[in-house]
């Protein structure tokens, strides 16, 4: 009996070293959707959740790739420019004639190039990625401003708008959303490869030793990020009826955010995807949630900061407690 | 060994800028004259201070993002507690200027007695200083600032700019504290290994406390002047001024990964990056254009300087 | 610590219940909200109040140089201001012109961008303001050099440029809006803005006075609450959504002030399947609102045409520079726009908003 529970204690803390981060984000949805649709009970209507959880996946996704980059010490401040250029080829693949398909697939091949020649940058010739994305970030700006001049791209064919539709009753922007969470999730826990990519933040000495080409797994990694930016890209694009082909404005601060509350850490080596999949949600219901109790739009974002600022400490003071 | 591959980043980037400076001024006959040059040094003089204390944050292995929201906090406060509250004009700079330390303290006190890595701490921090910053102003401008106060932003002292004192001041002062005192080694043996430093009794938390204070303070200062150079103060300004403080220190040649970076290198990145977006406007090279090219030399910048610096070591 | 935090949070709520009453997002300068119907009454004459030149070269007839600085590049509405201005410098023949403006609407950006011209040694600026104080210096320093100062789409102070060319009066916009939405939600129930940022100026200006129109002259709409969403399409769209699904039925129209938050706007309420039932009425270029108008979602979508906006704009440069449009004069020649009126001192009136619906949206491109 005693062992038991000794031993289920012992599992409990173990869990809660290992996804604490993950569970104190949940449980602020679940209270934050508590409480809030308490006082209005609209919060928790199907299209409002739908707002929430369908209209922010593509910060999730795009996270998703950004966690992986971080888990291995690396960081792409480029994402949102990066988007709005991808957008705008997706677009305007769409209009011109080429089939579905083929403008649907054009943004996650873009994206992997781009970002590929980016981690080749990083990991060949030692620049640090946050130097590498930032001009990055500066060439994919200026180039869609002088290439588009920001016009909006219209009249894309039927069946273009995937982020519309439904699957089984659930939008596909978050079937998405939860497919890629859960699929990175088993990969990175469970794959020699996903294991690799803890072992090259955490600890690239004890990884080069035991035979992780460190190069290479940084060059794959920014690789794999690209794809899920495209992935992202796709759901960003086919949202609305229309597509501006400008830079989304912070876009890259969101997505980072998103990764790093959601537990990644910075150091590299630890954090999962489901945790930035939550803290996009986390967010997304927050900015919702305020404008649904009333909060004077001033405010707004002042409370959001005390919000996310919380929601950081409270990891911290979990943390403490778990190791004492 | 080591002091000499530093000595090559800073070396190399230098030749950059002159190298910048003889294309530009054949290209723009209006670029390499006295008054247009003392001219950018205005432009530069925000940045710049945030810069040069970002060169701390960095090389203790730190960031701070959040200096352009404190900025933008910095000035709502002056111009609230100047109209609304009537406090005197050099008070309410007082009040500002205290409450953007603060604001950088308050980021160091998370970061050192919390734990949360300096990056998610100024995250979150970045969000709240620039709502409160849209909560107190509640989006209004506030303008009318009497005419001396103009003197800081926009007049000059013996021909020069009045800022640009202030930035050669900051300059001298922060490379001394960094080059020439156990504060500045202090700041190196954190950055190159905060472990051992705490070991070998260096007071790591009070150091990162002020460092982070400091830089709450420089962007505080940076509003006023940016305040006093528009003669108007709003909630959103200084934002993406993180990004473009960053750019220069790290084109400076500071690691990103702390324990290595020098304020002669984030000099010559500012200088370079100002002179780049000067020199091409007047050349007529569109903005779009001149984003490309910074973008560029930022990353052709450090891969030079990283192949000779590994010629050197290999 | 965290004690501290939640007293924060607590003063702050609390405060922000205390503070409501206005509508969210306008701005505190006096409003004159125009006559319910009937035309507009005659504005008092002022005299000119933009600033002049000094030692400006007599640049009549010769070729001039002009560079024109929108808030930011890389939008349609101010690619379109751009052609406009283009179109005119090729029909006049004598005037270099090039736009070149800062990636976000920033104001530090954009002066620099103007400081850096005015070293160039330009003959003329062309400017939208991203805040009229914070652009004020950098506009006299032109002023002192010589140059001659134009703005248009968004005003600086009036004595730090010659001329404004004004696209429309804001409360001329504001009551096209209102009238628009009334007609629309049969002149009663709840109505919602999407706008950019607060301290965009235009549309904090735009706001103030259709509260002012609003509550004259459509006691029965109900302002329900401003939200911002930046120039994000998604986040519009988003905040847009939000809107919708907290008031439900109790919502009927919603208010696009950015030529990006409408478009969204509209996007949201196709979505959710409520075109018929909330009333889009916004600020939008045409070719953005031509997939919800088409639709029947959007009746009518009020703006000035940007293009003619640029164009004279460019004419008026051109006049000033000429000497032909002195401090005192009631009207300009915009070439094929014909003759402009001075109003308010030293602006000149392109006209009123003009509204596009189904019947006319297709014959834009812009």
């Amino acid at each position: 009996m005693n062992t038991q529970n000794e031993n289920s204690n012992k599992f409990f803390s173990r869990f809660l070293i290992n996804y604490g981060q993950e569970l104190v984000l949940l449980a602020s949805i679940i209270i934050l959707f508590v409480v809030v649709s308490q006082v209005n009970h609209r919060f928790l209507g199907g299209n409002n959740l739908n707002t929430i959880f369908a209209g922010n996946a593509y910060i999730g996704v795009a996270a998703i790739g950004m966690s992986i980059l971080i888990i291995t010490g690396n960081i792409d401040v480029s994402v949102g420019a990066l988007i709005g250029v991808l957008a705008t080829i997706c677009g305007t693949l769409a209009v011109s004639g080429y089939p579905i398909w083929f403008a649907w697939t054009a943004p996650i091949l873009v994206g992997i190039a781009v970002n590929s020649l980016v981690g080749i940058i990083v990991a060949y010739a030692g620049i640090p990625s946050i130097v590498v994305t930032l001009g990055m970030m500066s060439i994919l700006r200026g180039g869609l401003i002088s290439v588009t001049g920001g016009d909006w791209i219209t009249d894309m064919p039927e069946g273009f708008f995937l982020a519309q539709q439904d699957f089984m009753g659930i939008r596909v922007p978050l079937l998405a959303l939860i497919f890629f969470t859960i699929l990175m999730f088993y990969i990175m826990s469970n794959t020699t490869w996903g294991r690799s990519l803890y072992a090259i933040g955490g600890n690239p000495e004890a990884a080069r030793t035991s035979g992780i080409d460190l190069k290479k797994g940084v060059v794959i990694a920014f690789a794999v990020h690209g794809m899920f930016v495209g992935l992202s890209t796709i759901l960003f694009a086919t949202q609305l009826n229309i597509i501006q082909s400008t830079v989304p404005p912070n876009l890259e601060l969101t997505v980072i955010t998103a990764s790093v509350i959601g537990g990644v850490s910075i150091m590299g080596g630890t954090g999962t995807v489901i945790g930035s999949s939550l803290a996009t949600i986390l967010f997304a219901a927050i900015g919702s949630s305020l404008i649904f109790i009333g909060v004077s739009a001033y405010w707004l974002r002042a409370i959001m900061g005390i919000l996310i600022l919380c929601t950081v400490l409270a990891d911290m003071a979990r943390r403490r407690r778990v190791v004492s | 060994m080591r002091m000499k591959s530093i000595f090559r980043h800073e070396t190399i980037l230098f030749l950059v800028v002159i190298v910048a400076l003889v294309i530009l001024s054949i290209q723009a006959e209006q670029f390499a004259t006295i008054d247009n040059l003392l001219n950018q040094g205005r432009f530069l003089t925000e940045v710049s201070l945030v810069a040069l204390i970002m060169t701390f944050v960095i090389v203790t292995g730190g960031i701070d993002l959040s200096v352009g929201s404190i900025l933008g906090l910095s000035a709502i406060v002056l111009g609230v507690a100047w109209k609304k509250l009537g406090l005197p004009l050099p008070l309410a700079i007082l009040v500002a200027l205290s409450v953007g330390t603060l604001a950088g303290l308050f980021n160091g006190i998370i970061i050192t007695r919390f734990k949360v890595p300096p990056l998610i701490a100024t995250l979150a921090t970045l969000a709240l200083y620039r709502g409160l910053a849209e909560g107190i102003s509640q989006a209004r401008s506030i303008r009318g600032y009497p005419e001396w106060f103009f003197i800081l932003g926009q007049g000059e002292f013996f021909g020069i700019p009045t800022q640009l004192w202030i930035v050669a001041f900051f300059t001298l002062l922060t490379g001394f504290i960094l080059t020439y005192t156990t504060w500045g080694r202090a700041t190196y043996a954190i950055g190159a290994n905060e472990t051992a430093a705490r070991f070998s009794g260096i007071a790591v938390d009070k150091t990162k406390l002020f460092i982070y204070a400091a830089s709450g303070f420089a962007a505080s200062l940076a509003a006023i002047i940016f305040v006093s150079r528009v003669s108007t103060t709003r909630s959103d300004m200084g934002m993406g001024l993180e990004l473009d403080a960053i750019t220069a220190v790290v084109l400076g040649g500071t690691s990103i990964f702390g324990g290595k970076g020098t304020i002669v290198g984030t000099f010559f990145g500012l200088i370079l990056i100002q002179i780049l977006k000067n020199g091409l406007s007047l050349a007529g090279v569109k903005s779009d254009g001149t984003y490309i090219a910074i973008g560029l030399v930022l990353i052709l910048t450090l891969l030079i300087s990283n192949l000779f610096n590994r010629n050197s070591e290999g | 610590m965290k004690k501290y935090l939640l007293l924060i949070s607590g003063l702050l709520f609390s405060s922000s219940l205390a503070l409501a009453g206005d509508w969210t997002g306008g701005d505190d300068l006096p409003t004159n909200p125009l006559p319910c119907s009937g035309p507009a009454p005659a504005g008092e004459a002022k005299p000119y109040d933009g600033g002049s030149p000094t030692g400006a070269p007599n640049r009549k007839g010769k070729t001039i140089t002009v560079v024109d600085v929108p808030k930011l590049v890389g939008i349609g509405y101010f690619s379109a201001t751009t052609k406009g201005i283009l179109d005119a410098a090729a029909e006049m023949g004598s005037m270099n012109a090039k736009t070149d403006g800062p990636s976000e609407a920033n104001i530090d950006d954009q002066i620099t961008l103007i400081d850096n011209y005015i070293t160039q040694g330009v003959d003329g600026v062309l400017f939208a303001a991203n805040d009229p104080g914070a652009i004020a210096p950098v506009l006299k320093k032109a002023l002192s050099k010589g140059i001659n100062v134009v703005g248009y789409d968004a005003n600086s102070d009036p004595d730090a440029r010659q001329w404004f060319v004004n696209q429309a009066e804001f409360n001329g916009i504001a009551k096209s809006l209102v009238d628009n939405m009334a007609r629309e939600i049969g002149g009663s129930g709840g109505v919602a803005i999407v706008t950019s940022t607060f301290t965009t100026p235009n549309q904090a200006r735009w706001i103030a006075e259709m509260e002012a129109y609003s509550n004259k002259c459509h006691p029965k709409l109900e302002w329900l609450e401003t939200v911002e969403a930046q120039e994000d399409n998604i986040l519009s769209f988003n905040q847009a959504n939000t809107l919708i699904n907290k008031y439900g039925s109790d919502l009927k129209g919603i208010y696009g002030m950015t030529s990006v938050a409408t478009p969204a706007s509209a996007d949201a309420v196709t979505q959710a399947n409520q075109c018929g039932n909330i009333a889009v009425v916004g600020l939008a270029t045409p070719n953005a609102m031509k997939p919800y108008v088409n639709s029947g979602c959007v009746e009518s979508v009020v703006l000035w045409n940007p293009v003619d906006l640029g164009y004279a704009a460019a004419y008026v440069l051109r006049a000033v520079a000429d000497g032909d449009l002195k401090p005192g004069a009631t009207s300009v020649n915009a070439g094929k726009l014909g003759e402009l009126q001075v109003i308010n001192g030293s602006e000149i009136l392109l006209g009123a908003p003009y509204t596009f619906n189904k019947g006319n949206i297709n014959d834009f491109d812009f």
